[in-house]
């Protein structure tokens, strides 16, 4: 009775990804956008564990997974604050609209 | 009471996210990240996933927020400066997809309620620690060291892309330095 149920957890993580996608589509500025996706990959590792805890005994795969989610969302800011201090450093701009010399 | 607790940090995480995605300022949308990420480890304590949860503040808020925010304090002038504003349409035709996008999630997930129920526990550290290093059926130990490829060939590439210097064109190089020089 006192536990939150499965369903409470899926639309929490719901909510989140759709707040990340939003602001996937809207932000112009790349390190918002970095942190939209911070945003989805938590939603969707809280849905590994939430699975793994309600409806399959603590299979142990679905603890697993988020650790490598986490360990390829550091990769991935990594990368993405890299390519940030060198865009910053040649083009002195980090608005997705103006930085687009790959586009034509 | 857990699910006391589970409103109350699902509402104060929602929060932060939304100020997370609709603040112009870099800085305190970092620190609401800050407040989501403590939330999602929050929950992760409430389903007994402690292990996850102290993955989650040690390497999200102590790594990665940590770099974010020194990356914003390094590109400050830029973030004061301010952008251009997204035009309104799009905002509003970003929150009308992922209105969609969150009743489609909805509409999709009821079913799942009907997989048949284990009784609910959660994977312990020691499981975890054996299964992320066991080369046995049901063991993660190629994935653990493809994750661990992966993070070094990040690294790499991460220094070689904010390396300060063009490798490819020495003249323009050495051009830059004259001119600093003088």
């Amino acid at each position: 009775m006192n536990e939150p149920s499965l369903n409470q957890f899926l639309v929490f993580s719901a909510a989140l990804f759709c707040v990340g996608v939003y602001g996937l589509l809207t932000r112009r500025n790349l390190i918002a956008m970095l942190m939209s996706v911070e945003l989805i990959l938590n939603a969707a590792a809280l849905n590994f564990v939430a699975f793994h805890h309600y409806k399959f005994g603590g299979e142990v795969g679905g603890a697993v997974f988020p650790v490598f989610i986490i360990a390829v969302a550091a990769a991935e800011a990594a990368i993405v604050l890299a390519i940030i201090i060198a865009l910053f450093r040649h083009k002195k701009e980090l608005d997705v609209e103006q930085v687009n010399t790959l586009k034509h | 009471m857990k699910t006391v607790l589970f409103y109350i940090i699902s509402i104060f995480s929602l929060l932060c996210a939304i100020f997370v995605v609709t603040t112009r300022h870099l800085f305190r949308a970092a620190l609401a990240l800050i407040g989501v990420l403590t939330g999602i480890a929050g929950m992760y304590l409430l389903i007994d996933a402690q292990f996850l949860s102290a993955v989650q503040i040690t390497v999200y808020i102590g790594g990665i927020v940590v770099l974010v925010v020194y990356v914003v304090m390094l590109v400050s002038d830029v973030t004061q400066k301010g952008f251009a504003d997204t035009p309104p349409w799009r905002k509003a035709v970003g929150g009308i997809l992922a209105a969609m996008l969150f009743v489609l999630l909805l509409i999709a997930s009821a079913p799942l309620a009907l997989i048949k129920e284990l009784a609910a526990r959660s994977a312990t550290v020691t499981e975890i620690g054996r299964a992320l290093i066991s080369p046995e059926k049901g063991g993660f130990v190629l994935a653990f060291e493809l994750i661990s490829i992966l993070l070094i060939a990040a690294v790499i590439g991460a220094l070689t892309i904010a390396f300060p210097g063009d490798f490819t064109d020495k003249e323009k190089e050495e051009k830059e330095i004259e001119e600093v020089k003088k």
